[in-house]
């Protein structure tokens, strides 16, 4: 055995639940892929965000709140650990409305919700001016805003980098350039990839985003996870503009403006179209009029891993008991959770989170 | 809006002569380009310089005058002062133009963006005061301005060909520090053979470098160690040569070491490129014609490979040809017939190259900066950095990008990229092929977001 755990995919996600398995001093070799590779870490939003998740599913929004509620001291003890800041502001989110109709319908919803989770689920509505004092450069076509307390944004990049270094520095192994082809279970688990090494492992975590869809059925998981575009802009660096962050738009650390993003169904194609990037900064300056005259640096498609309901997967193998998908598409919202929460019901620990939801018998043929 | 049968991108010599061999064969060509009036880099601004400032240009920079007359024709339809920020397969071209965003539509697309001067990281490069040589002729070919007390730092024919130019408009450089050794000449010679071919080019260098030494400019060859020093702005230039430590005071400095393909718009289109060891450069794969693999995209002249102004004034009307055969303007009879006597005139021109290739190759220190050099400016990465995140996995250079954002500013990795590709590849133990290079996305060139906003006022009002 090389190690107890194997973890398949070096993202966020992946290298979450690498860290939280090392504290607990948990032997953990990564395996990451190429340069090139689909990477949702590197391409994401960057919001730590609550609001308008698990609208039908409390448990989710529950789970996004625990995250949220930890995030700020799994940051400080990764920069602390690396020396290199991983910036946080948790001081609220906003959903900007364009139109009456859509904020009253998105507050009804959000009232729903609150009932469910027993009344935490702290939210305030915005009209125009009282969001004016608080966004002096809020455009008049916005009307109004759902301001949720328990939103905010990081930079997910210096999360992504923090983690590749606190995992080394923990001792975990993370080799960078594997694809792999296959996963048997003669006894442990041999992890075979495509340039011929194979790496035996105690238990296997499937973390590769998309690319669970083709390693996930010969595991015996049914990972229906497909790709969903996103695509994403960013301006020149900026003086302050933005207070706090929407999913339209959000003012990064180091000053340029993140646009985002499309929800486009096209397949494996990560590509930046015109009008892809035309809709998007019409709808930014639509919420912030001063964006007109923002250049834009840069632009990227990146791909969004999604299951048919939106909702993490967190299965173990029923044909390979000890092998593990964990998969999301808020990978950086819950890094906190999957670093902190998820290795005890890795390790079926007294602590385990009941994570029942999340498995994949809610995909059963109906 | 009307489709075109071709739109070249670049108005250099390459763009220009495909433009007119096009057009020539009943193609309907539009030829986009930044500046305002056609030349390229090579002839900017051709038309108005060679009547003011002929003389101090050189009988080369004329040539260019005959390349601009040729597109007075019917046919070409010349947008200046476009600025390309992205191409879309099928081919859409976007470009914005006195603050508005526009689109062609085109049924081939023929890139001949040029080249690009090596960037030349080096201690101190970033300090004002100093900059690429080529920057400083453009203050000479457009305004006539030359700076005084400037130093020319690197190696190849065009920093004779400025030091030359300076000489001639009466403010000589302080001095050449240059790096090529007398080493690299001798590996030259194995392709004297080349050399002689291209005769014309070698004729040239000695002239320029009759005219700098009739000016007492001194020269110092095989520089290492060379640093530039300065508070706040450059001051001074070290370095040492045959043994000797040498400190030359001065305003400006110029950095030159070779011009590299501009890939940026190749690469966002996904074409494949080679690592190129002679240039120490990627170039796009292509067939003799320039032809891409993607379907009616081809490339000429320094962007296929850096060749020269002559070749790449051949390469443009190779693939003005072939674009015209696919176009069923040409019969490929005519097409290989038409295209022999191009052939064995490129065949002249690429001989000459191998030995400037190994004459003046690109300073060593520049291509693997010590850990304190600023490699990517617009971020202030340092290579100390780019070789640390190497240590935390990153293969490539787009990984890397991610963990410490060289690349992400505004110049969309031109100036960092080949350095942080040779870095990696260092660091790694791997080839720069398998390392790979960034991820080219639009904008090919800042946009705002209003000018991209009102092309989605435009469909929804053509809606």
């Amino acid at each position: 055995m090389d190690t107890d755990y194997a973890i398949i995919g070096g993202g966020v996600v992946g290298l979450s639940v690498a860290w939280g398995l090392l504290k607990r001093g948990l032997t953990v070799t990564v395996l990451d892929g190429d340069d090139g590779a689909f990477r949702a870490s590197r391409g994401n939003f960057g919001l730590v965000w609550v609001q308008s998740k698990g609208m039908t599913q409390p448990r989710y929004a529950r789970w996004s709140q625990q995250s949220a509620a930890i995030w700020a001291e799994f940051a400080a003890e990764l920069g602390a650990n690396t020396g290199q800041a991983v910036p946080l502001e948790q001081k609220g989110g906003y959903d900007l409305h364009f139109s009456e109709e859509t904020l009253q319908a998105t507050v009804e919803r959000y009232e729903g919700l609150k009932a469910k989770l027993g009344g935490d689920y702290p939210f305030e509505v915005l009209g125009h001016n009282a969001l004016r004092k608080e966004e002096p450069h809020i455009g008049p076509k916005v009307v109004g805003a759902i301001l949720h307390h328990q939103d905010g944004h990081a930079n997910p990049l210096k999360l992504l980098r923090a983690l590749a270094a606190d995992v080394r520095r923990m001792g975990g192994r993370v080799l960078t350039g594997k694809t792999v082809t296959g996963v048997s279970k003669p006894d442990g688990f041999r992890i075979a990839c495509a340039d011929g090494s194979v790496t035996g492992a105690g238990k296997v975590i499937l973390s590769a985003g998309l690319g669970a869809a083709q390693l996930g059925p010969a595991m015996g998981f049914k990972a229906p996870v497909r790709p969903q575009r996103g695509q994403v802009l960013i301006t020149e660096k900026l003086p302050k503009l933005i207070n706090r962050p929407s999913l339209i738009a959000r003012q990064v650390d180091e000053g340029g403006i993140q646009i985002g993003a499309t929800n486009e169904e096209v397949g494996p194609d990560d590509r930046v179209t015109q009008p892809g990037l035309s809709g998007l900064a019409a709808e930014a300056i639509a919420a912030y009029p001063a964006l007109a005259r923002a250049q834009l640096v840069r632009s990227w498609g990146a791909l969004r891993v999604l299951s048919p309901d939106g909702l993490p997967i967190y299965q173990e193998s029923a044909e390979m008991p000890g092998a593990y998908l964990v998969t999301c598409h808020s990978g950086i919202t819950l890094a906190a959770a999957h670093a902190r929460l998820l290795p005890d019901w890795l390790e079926r620990s007294a602590a385990a989170p009941d994570l029942e939801v999340f498995g994949e018998a809610r995909f059963a043929v109906s | 809006m009307t489709r075109r049968d071709l739109a070249i991108i670049g108005a250099g010599p390459a763009g220009m002569a495909a433009a007119a061999q096009a057009a020539a064969l009943g193609l309907a060509v539009t030829l986009v380009d930044e500046q305002p009036r056609p030349g390229g880099q090579i002839y900017r601004d051709v038309d108005r310089a060679v009547a003011l400032r002929g003389a101090i240009l050189g009988a080369d920079y004329g040539r260019g005058a005959r390349l601009t007359a040729g597109l007075r024709r019917d046919g070409i339809d010349h947008v200046a002062g476009a600025v390309v920020w992205a191409i879309e397969e099928g081919f859409s071209i976007l470009y914005t133009r006195e603050g508005r965003g526009a689109r062609i539509a085109a049924d081939r697309v023929l890139l001949a963006t040029g080249a690009l001067e090596r960037p030349m990281p080096l201690p101190g490069w970033t300090l004002p005061g100093v900059m690429t040589a080529g920057a400083g002729q453009i203050l000479l070919k457009q305004s006539g301005v030359l700076a005084r007390r400037a130093v020319l730092v690197g190696s190849g024919p065009l920093l004779y060909l400025i030091a030359a130019q300076m000489v001639r408009a009466g403010t000589p450089p302080l001095a050449l520090v240059e790096t090529q050794s007398r080493g690299d000449l001798a590996r030259a010679m194995g392709h004297a053979g080349g050399a002689l071919r291209g005769w014309r080019y070698l004729a040239k260098g000695l002239g320029l470098l009759a005219e700098i030494a009739r000016a007492r400019v001194p020269r110092h060859t095989g520089a290492t160690g060379i640093a530039i020093e300065g508070e706040g702005r450059a001051e001074a230039v070290r370095f040492t040569s045959r043994g000797r430590a040498h400190r030359i005071a001065c305003d400006t400095v110029f950095l030159h070491h070779g011009v590299v393909p501009n890939m940026q718009a190749a690469r966002s289109l996904g074409v494949a490129h080679r690592w190129h060891q002679a240039q120490a450069c990627f170039v796009p794969q292509l067939d003799g014609w320039g032809r891409t693999e993607m379907p009616g995209l081809f490339i000429a002249g320094d962007g296929a490979g850096i060749g020269g102004a002559a070749a790449a004034e051949i390469a443009g009307r190779l693939a003005a040809l072939k674009l015209a055969e696919e176009a069923g303007r040409l019969s490929p009879e005519a097409c290989d017939r038409q295209a022999r006597p191009l052939r064995a005139a490129q065949a002249r021109e690429l001989a000459a190259r191998a030995f400037l290739d190994r004459a003046y190759p690109p300073f060593a220190e520049a291509l693997a900066p010590a850990d304190a050099t600023v490699v990517c400016r617009c971020e202030e990465v340092t290579a100390g950095e780019i070789r640390g995140h190497a240590r935390l996995g990153c293969l490539g250079p787009n990984q890397a990008k991610a963990f410490g954002r060289a690349g992400m500013g505004p110049c969309q990795g031109r100036y960092c990229g080949l350095t942080v590709t040779a870095l990696l590849a260092e660091a790694n133990a791997r080839t720069p092929d398998e390392t790979g290079y960034y991820r080219i996305r639009p904008p090919l060139k800042p946009v705002t977001l209003g000018e991209l906003a009102a092309m989605e006022d435009a469909a929804e009002a053509a809606q």
